[in-house]
């Protein structure tokens, strides 16, 4: 245990990095706004409708969160009589935690995967695949819950919610920018030299806005996922639930493509194993055995 | 000048006394609050036995002895008053309950009864929580411990008159793998 990092430190850096990510990217779609307004025309029209359709989207964003991460894999809520097991793990773990209950979900998908969501613990869900349920023992389902858990607990559940929407948003608009620019044709030749300058601009600001926002949120979320691992280690009191359910995820062969579909890229963060499978620099998660490396250390 | 010096610390020392007086207040109602979360699982524990020796009744004719010691655990902890009386009283209820459910092993029509079944399930959920239960006020206590021993903390603690809290111990019967003679 190199660096330890305290809980309520981390909680308190999730809750501030959550405002002032908010607040970027807020601030990333008015000057869009703006720059998308001086090119077609008048920009304080513009700027007043980004400004509001920034902060609405945020507010619905922060207060339905969980709501639309769950709509967006197509989850089902779980049945009490019917996912018995499922149910007893978490309350089990809600007790060991002191955490409220989460509302609990399943999605119909074979990979083994489960995500957590939602603005603060007591509002918070947690999901599973139907290939968890089946392909987990006891022991490992509940570690893996118990990893979605601590995300709720330490409050990474508000920032990687937030960031998924909020750059969804603003991958949304670059994309709609870029693509109107291909039917408007030269039709603004006659603004002359400003009117090419913000042009340019705007298409920079539309190519590396969703790009800049992105990669700060892949680096802050593989963090976390190992700060998760460590406090899942905390609730069981033991690593060898969580190590034998990696091990399951990362030996599973299962067609990448057909779960594509289910699950937007935009919530990969939330996932406790990526669910696209790459390892690299664009992945959201630390490789898997990395990760069962330090679990078996603990 | 030295008035101004004077009014800044005195407010300083009532918010510094002020904090620690609601941490330790916080901790205590954490302790409480995971104290009446073991006594809840303990109670739906002792609610479902009565059920469960229903359901083994019929099938367990000779086990009087294991039987007995169920019914009899279970009225120990019912009647227990404080939470390490029930603690320990029901480590005793749960030892008697794994013979229980061991000797189940040899009566195959018992385990195919769909009662005893869900009961069983329900039960090795309960033995779960408990532990989970008993994790967490362990867990507080500690917390506890911390701010009390640690500086300032002890300072304030003796303050405000604040007293160690304790740990609930796993006895030697819980420790020790229950035995089964058939």
């Amino acid at each position: 245990m190199a660096e330890r990092i305290s809980f309520h430190e981390q909680i308190a850096r999730n809750k501030r990095k959550s405002f002032f990510l908010v607040f970027i990217v807020i601030l990333v779609i008015i000057a869009l706004a703006y720059v998308i307004g001086k090119i077609y025309g008048d920009p304080f029209v513009f700027l007043i409708f980004g400004t509001i359709i920034a902060i609405i989207y945020s507010l619905i964003g922060y207060y339905g969160s969980s709501k639309l991460a769950v709509a967006s894999v197509n989850a089902k809520p779980a049945d009490r009589h019917e996912h018995r097991q499922y149910y007893h793990i978490v309350e089990g773990l809600c007790l060991a935690s002191g955490m409220p209950m989460p509302k609990l979900y399943i999605m119909e998908n074979k990979q083994i995967n489960a995500f957590a969501s939602g603005r603060n613990p007591e509002s918070s869900v947690i999901c599973v695949t139907t290939g968890a349920l089946e392909k987990l023992d006891k022991h490992e389902l509940e570690g893996v819950l118990s990893h979605e858990l601590s995300h709720i607990a330490n409050y990474d559940i508000r920032f990687m919610t937030l960031t998924a929407i909020l750059v969804g948003m603003v991958a949304i608009i670059s994309e709609i920018f870029l693509r109107s620019l291909w039917y408007s044709g030269g039709g603004n030749d006659n603004k002359g030299k400003s009117g090419v300058i913000f042009l340019l601009i705007g298409i920079l600001l539309a190519i590396l806005a969703p790009i800049f926002v992105q990669l700060v949120q892949l680096a802050i979320s593989r963090k976390r996922e190992y700060a998760a691992d460590a406090s899942a280690v905390k609730f069981t009191r033991t690593p060898t639930g969580l190590i034998g359910a990696l091990k399951k995820i990362k030996h599973e062969h299962i067609d990448v493509k057909t779960s594509k579909h289910q699950i937007s890229k935009a919530i990969a963060p939330l996932f406790i194993s990526n669910p696209f499978k790459n390892e690299d620099v664009t992945s959201t998660h630390p490789s898997l055995s990395k990760r069962i490396e330090i679990l078996e250390k603990m | 000048m030295l008035w101004s010096i004077v009014g800044g610390v005195a407010v300083l020392l009532v918010i510094v006394l002020i904090s620690y007086f609601n941490r330790f207040a916080i901790l205590e109602n954490r302790i409480e609050n995971s104290a009446s979360q073991i006594d809840v699982q303990l109670k739906k524990r002792a609610d479902l036995v009565p059920n469960l020796m229903e359901s083994v009744k019929g099938y367990m004719k000779h086990e009087k002895t294991i039987i007995t010691e169920v019914t009899n655990a279970r009225k120990a902890l019912v009647a227990a008053g404080n939470l390490n009386a029930k603690v320990k009283a029901d480590e005793k209820l749960e030892k008697a309950l794994k013979s229980i459910f061991a000797l189940a092993e040899n009566y195959p029509n018992l385990k195919a009864n769909e009662n005893f079944l869900q009961l069983q399930q329900e039960l090795s959920a309960i033995e779960d929580k408990v532990a989970y239960a008993r994790q967490y006020y362990n867990d507080s206590v500690l917390d506890y411990a911390n701010l009390f021993r640690t500086f300032p903390g002890n300072m304030f603690a003796r303050i405000y008159g604040k007293k160690q809290k304790e740990y609930l111990k796993i006895t030697e019967a819980e420790r020790a793998v229950p035995k089964v003679s058939f």
